[in-house]
């Protein structure tokens, strides 16, 4: 077990890099806007939406669509939850890109994210009834894999999705709006009306702990 | 497990391609179907299917000069049938 624990992450995903590469590439056939945009252009992508440019609005669409699925993932149950959250959450910044500000120092994807997490809370106020007392996903994550991922790919989102069942829904909050949004500390405590010095104690906390768990759950034997 | 590695990690959360097609489909029917008036909708019908859009408004204007005057006709009848005796 104690082997288990020290083995290197690079050990357990030697090809997670190489896999992200494809998927990327994959993505970009199927309407990903793979090319990260910086800051600058995202405003004048959100400019030219506003002014009614429907390009710039998909261009938009796809550089963020991404990014709120695997964030709002790692909090339902399931992916036709996150779905139809990723669904309504794009719907909404799209149609009220009026008021978004970046006067007021938030980034585009921590504007996005804030809609996509108060789409989410919604959501599980609505099926607070079925919430276990201890506030877990009832979940068996691999029970709606996709069925064209590769096997790698399916253990990684396996593995994850348990690792991230077992936290606290804080917890799951914040690494998820830390790794699938990509937001920093003080964006992340903005949004939880946290102080960010207490986001990165959780943070590293969590961060170790979910490592652990995610690399014992991705050795060979460990049902996924 | 280090910040890139679980960066890395959560990519494999996002939506397959079939799912993000049938999203983004989604998104943007609402969005077009938001702003497109009913006018404009009217026209797109008679461009993508003329017979249909004939047929529809022809059905509905017959059912209007028809209709309305029944309708008016069997309130009266109901009217005269439950306070008129």
């Amino acid at each position: 077990m104690i082997a288990i624990a020290v083995l290197p992450a690079a050990v357990v995903f030697p090809r997670a890099s190489l896999v992200a590469s494809c998927f990327k590439a994959l993505s970009a056939l199927f309407g990903d806007d793979a090319e990260l945009l910086d800051e600058a252009a995202v405003l004048q992508l959100v400019e030219r939406a506003r002014a009614g440019d429907r390009a710039a609005r998909q261009r938009l669409y796809r550089q963020h669509v991404g990014r709120v699925f695997r964030t709002v993932r790692g909090m339902l149950r399931s992916n036709a939850e996150a779905e139809d959250v990723t669904q309504d959450a794009m719907l909404a910044a799209l149609t009220s890109l009026d008021r978004y500000s970046p006067r007021s120092g938030t980034r585009f994807a921590a504007w996005l994210t804030a809609i996509a997490i108060n789409t989410t809370r919604r959501r599980f106020r609505r099926w607070r009834p079925e919430l276990t007392a201890t506030g877990e996903l009832p979940e068996v994550p691999a029970a709606d894999g996709d069925p064209g991922d590769d096997v790698d790919r399916a253990r990684q989102r396996s593995a994850l999705l348990r690792a991230l069942a077992e936290l606290e829904p804080r917890e799951r909050e914040i690494v998820s709006l830390r790794y699938g949004a990509e937001l920093n500390a003080a964006e992340i405590a903005a949004q939880l009306e946290l102080e960010p010095a207490n986001v990165r104690k959780i943070l590293e906390r969590v961060r170790a702990r979910l490592g652990e768990r995610i690399v014992a759950l991705m050795q060979p034997g460990v049902s996924a | 497990m280090n910040d890139m590695e679980l960066v890395s990690l959560w990519s494999a959360l996002e939506p397959s391609a079939r799912r993000r097609a049938r999203i983004e489909t989604r998104v943007f029917d609402w969005i077009e179907a938001g702003e497109t008036s009913i006018a404009g909708e009217w026209l797109a019908l008679l461009k993508v299917e003329p017979l249909t859009a004939l047929a529809c408004v022809s059905f509905g204007a017959v059912s209007f000069v028809l209709l309305t005057p029944v309708g008016w006709l069997t309130s009266l009848a109901i009217g005269v049938t439950r306070f008129g005796g």
